[in-house]
């Protein structure tokens, strides 16, 4: 099915490739490998372990992790969870100590949240206008009593990448410091090498990677022996971190999306880099437009900009016929608020109100990116004719 | 959000956005950008020969399509009425009409306010 709407929100979710859905397919059904993989006794479950086993070698390959690393989700939300009051919970005896910054998406904000009712200290960093957190304010944010650093990869509304190599390394000083990094965004963007960063703890999500909504992954590195307290409990599952009969078709999908998504980076990067800079040109010149964040540290499929003269509400109504973008993150959209992340960067409110976030993928082609400076020129004009400015 | 048809036909459609001056035009604002609604309307008055009515509308607004529509039902609206401060329709009839959620009605009220603005400037030129 076509739609006369640009799709233009890969950051909030992509299709499932024809490729990822055809492995999926493959078990659902009597004829397939539905069995539980857990059920080892029998041939239908050894089939389905075989090929839940295989998908977390795809994902480990991916992300250059052991297998035996990755703990299978529902999402990046539940690994965050589960990176963030684990880890808490297990090194509770000590300290009670986590830093985080306030860029981060509302999983773990709302995680640190939790753990600060429950009498955890939580240390927010304002990361600069650029959307970088400098390594240097971890480092002075560090103390005894601190167990988890948890900073994202790839920003979700900006699409700034964190320099996590220099995060990892400002960790390793501290001799309990573990270190979560949220790279729900990063895969099929920037690659990833998770053994070498000294990361310990790392959030992945299939759905924006061309995968299924509803498969994730926790990569707790077992060779710098990071242990998590689980959430759930019963079967054993997972290490026992996560307990469950495992979503054979899901994390099926989540495999053949993260191999698609291991062959396709360098090219798609490319491509969909020469397409935001067009979108940019296009935009840009109708003048009070601003970026958000810096483009030369961040990933090649997302633009966000702030719009002069425009109500917020108004802008997404006036494109919204044309092209499909969010504004702010689509986790907050329902909310009605400025974009925290845009705040935090130091926007004003009208600044971080008037946000669009556009996000390209591997289906966006030129014409959807003139169709979205068309759309978004009239509407500005029209809007700021209306305002009289 | 979700906008009703009309909501959506009136904000697409705002053809009665703009500015207009001269002698019989008053003009009434309330509201201000930085607070995220400002309104501006400018209401033209026929003379008393012709019935002292309300004879064209011209608004501006920065605010949310809700907002925009509801100016623009009113500049059409208000054509050929009595002058008065009062909208065409009360707040809450304009709220039921657009389908406005209630965390909105402050914004409606704007719109009454410049409206009110506008008109009071007329009546007092009338009674002078």
């Amino acid at each position: 099915m076509s739609s006369p709407v640009a799709y233009l929100d890969y950051a909030a979710t992509t299709p499932v490739a024809p490729e990822v859905a055809q492995r999926m397919a493959e078990c659902l059904t009597a004829d397939g490998v539905f069995g539980n993989s857990s059920s080892v006794n029998h041939e239908y479950g050894v089939r389905a372990a075989e090929r839940v086993e295989s998908a977390r070698a795809q994902v480990a390959a991916c992300i250059g992790a052991e297998p035996a690393d990755v703990v299978w989700t529902s999402g990046a939300t539940e690994a965050n969870n589960l990176a963030i009051f684990g880890a808490a919970h297990y090194y509770r005896g000590s300290g009670k100590h986590i830093i985080t910054a306030r860029t981060e998406h509302k999983s773990v904000l709302d995680s640190c949240r939790e753990l600060e009712r429950r009498g955890w200290r939580v240390t927010y960093l304002s990361p600069g206008s650029d959307g970088v957190l400098e390594p240097g304010r971890i480092a002075e944010a560090l103390e005894p009593e601190t167990v988890l650093v948890s900073v994202m990869h790839v920003n979700n509304e900006i699409g700034t990448v964190q320099d996590l190599a220099a995060i990892a390394a400002v960790c390793a000083r501290s001799s309990q410091a573990r270190l979560h990094v949220d790279a729900a965004q990063s895969v099929g963007k920037v690659r990833l090498d998770f053994a070498a960063l000294g990361v310990d703890l790392l959030s992945l999500s299939a759905h924006k990677v061309y995968g299924p909504k509803g498969a994730g992954a926790l990569i707790a590195s077992r060779r710098r022996a990071v242990q998590v307290s689980p959430l759930l409990h019963g079967g054993g599952q997972e290490r026992s971190l996560r307990s469950g009969t495992i979503a054979t078709h899901q994390v099926v999908g989540m495999g053949a999306a993260f191999a698609l998504a291991d062959a396709e980076t360098t090219p798609e990067y490319e491509h969909i880099g020469t397409l935001r800079e067009r979108l940019w040109q296009g935009i840009s010149a109708l003048g009070g437009i601003w970026r958000n964040g810096d483009p030369a540290r961040s990933v090649p499929h997302i633009l966000n900009v702030s719009v002069e003269g425009v109500e917020g509400e108004s802008l997404v109504a006036a494109v919204g016929a044309r092209i499909a973008v969010s504004t702010g993150s689509a986790c907050t959209s329902a909310q009605r608020e400025p974009s925290y992340v845009l705040r935090a960067l130091g926007r004003d409110d009208r600044l971080a109100e008037s946000s669009l976030r556009f996000s390209l993928g591997r289906y966006s082609s030129t014409a959807d990116i003139d169709t979205a400076i068309e759309a978004v020129t009239s509407a500005v004009k029209r809007l700021r004719s209306i305002s009289g400015r | 959000m979700t906008y009703s048809e009309l909501t959506r036909r009136c904000f697409e459609h705002a053809t009665c956005a703009g500015e207009a001056g001269g002698a019989d035009w008053f003009r009434g604002q309330a509201g201000s950008r930085e607070r995220g609604t400002w309104v501006q309307f400018d209401v033209q008055v026929q003379s008393a020969d012709a019935g002292g009515c309300v004879g064209a509308v011209r608004f501006l607004a920065f605010g949310c399509p809700h907002v925009i529509a509801a100016c623009q039902w009113v500049a059409e609206r208000a054509i050929g009425l009595a002058l008065e401060p009062r909208l065409p329709e009360s707040v809450q009839a304009l709220r039921t009409r657009f389908e406005v959620p209630v965390e909105k009605l402050g914004r409606l009220l704007i719109v009454e306010d410049a409206w009110g603005a506008a008109v009071r400037g007329a009546v007092l030129r009338r009674n002078a």
